[in-house]
Parts: C-alpha cells; structure tokens; sequence
C-alpha cells in the first residue's frame, strides 16, 4: 500500500505553511510578554 | 560519514559565517546573563520566564542538529513513516505539558530531576537514575557535537575536528558566561531562524523538483520509502514516540525549563511548543525524498539534508542550511551542557562529593563543571571512530533510547502514583535498559526504546502491585526547602 502523490503533497504543504507562521506567532508572543512586562 | 569531494560552501564564506554568529551568540550570552549573581540565578534564569521564551526555548532545543539532519537520513532510509515517526517526538512536549505543572506545584523550589528522584525514591533509585540521566546527557551531547563536525566538513570541507571544537567551544563560553537566561534568550533567535529557514528550504524544493516528480522517481527507484506498510518504518515510528516521550520526561534539561518557567507558563509553553514542533521533521525531512528525483549521489545518509539543500539552491541553499545547523546546535548543545552541568553540580558535587557547599559554592563549581563537560564531549566525538558504538547519529542517538524509555515510568508513577514501589522504579529502570540494549544488539536500534519501556513499565506495576509504599506528597516541598535553608 503506497502513498498518492497527493496524500504526500498535502501532508508536506499543511506542515510547511505551519512552520512559515511558527517565527510570526512567537515575535507576536514575544511583543504581548514584552508590553506586559513578563518576558522573564 | 565522510566529507563531499567538491564543498558546496567557499570555506571564506563558511569562516565568515561561522565567526559571525559565534560572536553574536557569545556577545548575547554575556549580555543576558550579566546580572546572575546566585546558583539560583544561574541555573534558573530567576524562575518566572514568560510563555513567548518558554515556548521558543522548549522547541529550539528539541529541534537539535538530529531533526535538522537525522529527520532527512530517516526519511530517505525508512520513507514516510520516518519522517512522520520523527515528529512524533513532539507528543514527548506535548505530554510533558501537564506534568511541568505537577512539577512545579510539587517542588516549587526545586532545581533538578535528580532532587525529585532522591526525596521522592530514595539513594537506591537515585543513583540507578543518574546513571541513566547521564549516560543520555552525554550521548546526545557527543551526538550534537559530531553532527556540527560533519556539517561544517561537509558544507565547506573544514576539517570535522576543527568545526567541532569550534561550535563545542562557542556553546561552552556562552553558557558559562549566561547560564539559562543565556541559553533561553539566544534559543528564541535561533527558533526563529531554523524554523523559517527550514520552510524556506521546503518551499524551494517544493517549486523546483514538484511532488509528481519526486513521487514518480520513488516509485521507479525507492517504491520502499513510499509504503505504508514498511514493517521496520512503523516500529521505529512507536519507538520514536516512546523515545521522546523518554528523553523528555527524564531528562533535566526540561525539568529544569518546568522550575524556571514562571507559575502557570509551563504547561502552556510546552503544549504549544509540541504542536509548533510537530510539523518541523516533515519540512526537514521530506526534502531527502527528492535525492531520486534530482539524480543526488548520497555518500552517507546523515549528509542527505544538505546535499539536497545545496543541489536545489546552490550557495544560497548551502548558506541556509550552515545557518540553520547552526542555530540547532547550539541551541540544543546550550541548553544539555546548562542542564547537564546543573545535574552534576547538584547531584554529584552537592549530593555526594561535598554536602555541605553553599550556594556560592555551586554557582562557582556549575562554571567548572560546564568546562570540563565540554572537554569531554570534544573528546569523545573527537575519536569517534575508536568507539564502537559511535556510528551514525541516527546510531548513536538510538543507542541512549533503551535508557530513556526506561525512565518514563519510575517518572510518571514518581509525579502522580502515591504509592509508587521505591525499589521497583530503581529495577525498572536497570532491567528497562539491560534487556532494551540486548534488544538494540540483537534485533535493531528502531526498537530499543520499544522493549526498555514494555520491560520498565511491567517491573513498576508489578512491584507497586506487590509492595505499595504510600508517600506523602508534601514532602517534597518540605525537604526541598529545608535543603534551601541549610545551603543559604
């Protein structure tokens, strides 16, 4: 039983959009601790 | 493992890389760590980080030079089951979740997995665990320190030596000078450029090779790596799941992280870390499935990633992939020698050498301790072909699953299960990892962790079952405090 190119494909995309917006979502939890003054 | 013949990275350009953000690493250390005063400081980064740190620092440091060069080898040996077995290692963040929360509501002034081991078990088990601890510690240390001789050999053809003493060397200064505000703070920049430099990568790959072509050419030359039913593939993906959760729960680097965190961040911090983490092997590993598709001749399968890198994008995908290696480890390497030398100094040094050295004393001796880690580390991985169990990463790195999946239940019964066997967590972990080695020798190093946690997990029920010993658990952070006191 092989995978379809497209099952490959979907996998593939869907965790490299999440990894795109990974450095995004941190910078913005970054600039929230920051504002509140509880980044340490 | 041995070097390309043509390096894909001018070694001008490789040097100037390399002492760019060894400086940039060594400046930031030194700069967030400059008002540690205490051991407490020190080890703890002042106990009360944020989530946006906790959460980067809990992913760069599962993301080590492994993900970013085992994900790939795995990927072109075992197929999509490696890949995706790979970032089964994040349910080992994930689950560690609601037990940094138990941690830090048990032993709210704790320093390290051992002290939770010893008040909670006993001497015996104790010492059964840091044996386990450290033998872990120190495999994957010798494995992060030979995975940045290879790349930086492989990339520029510097010599293997000369690129780990110099990574090793710029993760010893900066963790000396900051210790884990050093190590936390420089873990977010180095989060943030693997991560994106890693998508960057995939997104690339995907535009220039496309998956019709990258499926078709398995199918002609490796129809293996496309099944669903590759029986090695799926126990290694169980095995890999047993062994982050293993390594994770174990392991102090993440204890560590669960005192420092601040009140009610560590949960958080490593629930979303895990789901952040999860995609990160499949954008690092899926990149070796193109080999076929791009006629790539791979002279050893830890090397896959950046030749493929390289192939694709030329001097801008080599410079990447230098980067990002480079930012995984360090910031894996950081965060082992920190929690590393923090277990030494306070397991070892206090705990058995000198009882009474105050808290001074361990500031001053976790400094040491971080040195002559280094130095061993270079050493081992310096002479790596002497040691017979030094291989491949993949190798070395499976070698230590037998130990850590044996620690998942004296640890999980430790935290939640009162009347726990104190003994019994002591054999589960020595007979977890005898019989879990035997099985790596005789059958493969995909299922060590496998049996050393079926094994671990029978001895822990059956001696509880047999012998129950109640345990009051606010102990922990009655004896805990009181050792404060007498160390002040």
């Amino acid at each position: 039983m092989m995978i379809s190119s497209t099952a490959l494909s979907v996998i593939v995309v869907v965790a490299t959009l999440v990894a795109t917006l990974t450095p995004i979502l941190l910078l913005a939890l970054f600039i929230r601790d920051w504002k509140k003054g509880c980044l340490w | 493992m041995t070097g390309l013949d043509d390096p894909i990275l001018p070694s001008s350009i490789a040097w100037g890389l390399l002492i760019a953000f060894s400086i940039l690493w060594v400046v930031l250390g030194w700069w967030l760590g400059r008002h540690n005063k205490t051991a407490e400081d020190h080890m703890l980064a002042g106990r009360n980080v944020g989530l946006a740190l906790a959460t980067a620092t809990a992913m760069a440091t599962w993301v080590t030079a492994n993900t970013t060069m085992t994900a790939p080898q795995l990927a072109l040996q075992l197929g999509v089951w490696g890949m995706l077995g790979y970032s089964l290692g994040a349910l080992g963040l994930i689950l560690f979740a609601p037990l940094a929360r138990r941690i830090r509501e048990l032993m709210p002034r704790g320093f390290t997995s051992g002290d939770f081991i010893r008040l909670r078990f006993g001497t015996f088990t104790w010492r059964v665990f840091l044996v386990v601890s450290l033998i872990y510690a120190f495999g994957w240390l010798v494995s992060m320190a030979m995975a940045g001789g290879v790349l930086i050999n492989a990339l520029a053809g510097i010599d293997y030596r000369v690129g780990m003493t110099v990574i090793l060397t710029v993760c010893v200064i900066y963790t000396l000078l900051g210790g884990l505000r050093a190590v936390i703070g420089t873990d977010f920049i180095q989060t943030i450029i693997i991560i994106a430099g890693a998508a960057f990568i995939a997104w690339l790959t995907i535009d220039k090779v496309g998956f019709e072509a990258i499926h078709f050419n398995l199918m002609e030359e490796r129809p293996e790596l496309l099944s669903l039913l590759f029986p090695a593939a799926i126990m290694f993906l169980f095995n890999n799941l047993l062994f982050g959760v293993g390594e994770i729960f174990h392991s102090n680097v993440w204890w560590s992280r669960a005192f420092a965190f601040g009140r009610n961040v560590g949960f958080r911090a490593y629930l979303l870390g895990g789901l952040l983490w999860l995609p990160i092997p499949i954008v690092a590993g899926f990149i070796a499935l193109a080999t076929p598709a791009l006629g790539i001749n791979v002279p050893a399968a830890d090397m896959v990633g950046p030749l493929v890198a390289a192939e694709v994008l030329g001097l801008t995908g080599a410079i990447v992939v230098f980067i990002v290696v480079f930012a995984a480890l360090a910031s894996s390497l950081d965060s082992l020698l920190a929690a590393t030398s923090d277990l030494v100094t306070r397991d070892i040094y206090r705990g058995h050498i000198r009882p009474q050295a105050s808290e001074q004393n361990q500031f001053r001796a976790t400094k040491v301790i971080v040195v002559l880690l280094g130095l061993l580390t270079w050493l081992a991985a310096s002479y790596r072909g002497s040691l017979p169990i030094i291989g491949s990463l993949a190798e070395l790195l499976y070698f230590t699953g037998a130990f850590v999946a044996s620690a998942i239940w004296p640890i999980v019964a430790g935290l939640y299960w009162r009347r726990a066997n104190p003994q019994g967590a002591a054999w589960s972990m020595i007979l977890g990892s005898g019989i879990g080695l035997a099985s790596y020798f005789l059958i493969g190093f995909y299922v060590a962790a496998l049996v050393g946690a079926a094994v671990s997990l029978a001895v822990m029920v059956l001696s509880t079952w047999l012998a129950p010993r109640p345990f009051d658990w606010d102990r922990l952070s009655r004896d805990a405090a009181a050792e404060e006191v007498r160390s002040a």
